[in-house]
């Protein structure tokens, strides 16, 4: 039971940090959060809403994101979109996560 | 989509007071509507009740919602812990002494040492402290609380010491360097010692009904209040030369002599104390109209001469140390010059 529940802890603690490299890759367009949700879940990455969305919050106040609401289909919601302080970024992190692979494939092989 | 708005507004009165609250609201009901709207198209039928209650059970308790809104999880945050800690360390030690000695001054000259009053004064003080540090641990932590909710995060981050820390200072031993703790010590005793001597001297002695009628029997006599002018000037440049080491926090040769005056000072009032008859003001005559016989008297003021010198030759030791301390770090000072 003990081993279910930190194996469980550290595969949490393995995607935190890459949910974030996720989100901000996928909003060079704008996506409101529920879109962004399900495109992620499309390309094979399961997100929790309640993790999605307050770190989409979170971004934002970091400046990496921008957000605006926009009326359709009878219904508001916010749409996101990566920041210049975003994109300056961006590119830094994609090169630290291949960075990572790369050392932790010849570590694990 | 009655659930729904009931359910928004619960996880809004769960939500900490953030700004953005509305928001986070609208933007909820927003994703709950349109997970709705996408399950009753994939269910080929209207949007009903059943939908809605599976819906919601699935996305969670509106309190486990909010809280993954919750910036601010702690109390006292993890950048602020250390520093809390430090503060803690520094106060509860000086509040737990400073009301000991008090309690000890209390119940040493108070009471006639033995009996029920004795134990009374020793419990009471003994409750007193627990309850005194409790209560200052609460009001830090009120104190870090608030400051970690006020303080921008830019400010948290300038108390982190850590990031200057030096490697050679692992090596460097420096004995000029002040030791911060000691002085604080030093500061919140001596201030004690004045604030009894001249604002409490009450306490300097023994006080008890007796049939009726309110006797106090001062613990020093009229010739150590001719004394009280040398005691004060001392531990008031004490007090100066301990705050001007805590602002500095390094040993000057200034610094050293003036410390070095003060110890000769100290000692020489201990040694002209010890010399000095009839200090202690409890005599015979002082008992005179006392509920204590003549024979527990004469016995007491005997056990509070006794304890006098004793005290007087703790004294002379510690300041003797301090001293030889205080002229080998002058010498080295100088050497080094």
């Amino acid at each position: 039971m003990a081993n279910t529940e930190s194996l469980e802890n550290v595969v949490l603690e393995l995607r935190r940090g890459v949910i974030v490299l996720a989100a901000l890759s996928q909003l060079s367009t704008e996506q409101y959060g529920y879109s962004l949700l399900k495109q992620l879940s499309d390309q094979g990455l399961e997100v929790d809403q309640g993790t999605l969305y307050p770190l989409l919050r979170r971004l934002e106040t970091q400046g990496l994101l921008e957000s605006v609401w926009k009326l359709e289909e009878a219904r508001p919601r916010r749409y996101y979109i990566i920041s210049a302080e975003g994109k300056k970024i961006l590119p830094k992190l994609k090169k630290e996560w291949f960075d990572i692979v790369s050392v932790m494939k010849k570590m694990l092989t | 989509m009655k659930l729904i708005e009931r359910y928004v507004s619960e996880v809004g009165k769960n939500l900490p007071l953030i700004k953005g609250r509305e928001d986070i609201e609208k933007e909820l009901r927003s994703t709950l509507e349109d997970m709705l709207e996408e399950r009753a198209e994939k269910a080929g039928r209207p949007v009903d009740e059943a939908m809605e209650i599976e819906l919601l059970k699935e996305y969670g308790s509106p309190n486990k919602v909010a809280m993954t809104y919750n910036p601010q999880p702690y109390l006292i945050g993890p950048r602020m812990f250390p520093f809390f800690l430090t503060v803690l360390k520094i106060v509860i030690p000086i509040v737990v002494i400073v009301l000991l000695v008090l309690t000890g001054i209390q119940a040493v000259t108070e009471t006639p040492l033995m009996g029920r009053e004795f134990i009374n004064i020793i419990g009471d003080g003994l409750a007193g402290i627990v309850s005194a540090a409790i209560t200052a641990t609460g009001y830090i932590i009120v104190i870090f609380a608030i400051l970690e909710r006020v303080l921008p995060d830019s400010e948290i981050d300038d108390l982190k010491t850590d990031e200057d820390w030096n490697p050679a200072s692992l090596t460097e031993n420096d004995p000029d360097t002040v030791k911060r703790g000691d002085l604080i010590a030093e500061i919140a005793f001596t201030f004690v010692g004045l604030a009894i001597l001249n604002l409490y001297p009450e306490i300097l002695g023994m006080s008890f009904f007796s049939d009726g009628d309110f006797f106090f029997v001062p613990m020093f006599s009229d010739i150590f209040l001719k004394f009280v002018p040398w005691i004060n000037a001392i531990f008031l440049i004490e007090i100066v030369l301990d705050i001007y080491l805590l602002r500095k926090a390094i040993w000057t040769i200034g610094t050293r002599i003036v410390n070095i005056i003060l110890s000769v000072a100290s000692l020489t009032l201990a040694v002209v104390f010890i010399r000095t008859t009839d200090i202690i003001g409890f005599t015979a005559e002082s008992f005179a109209n006392s509920p204590f016989t003549p024979e527990q008297a004469e016995k007491f003021i005997t056990i509070a001469n006794v304890a006098f010198s004793i005290s007087l030759i703790v004294v002379i030791v510690i300041v003797s140390i301090e001293l030889i301390k205080a002229v080998i770090g002058l010498v080295r000072s100088l050497n080094k010059k």
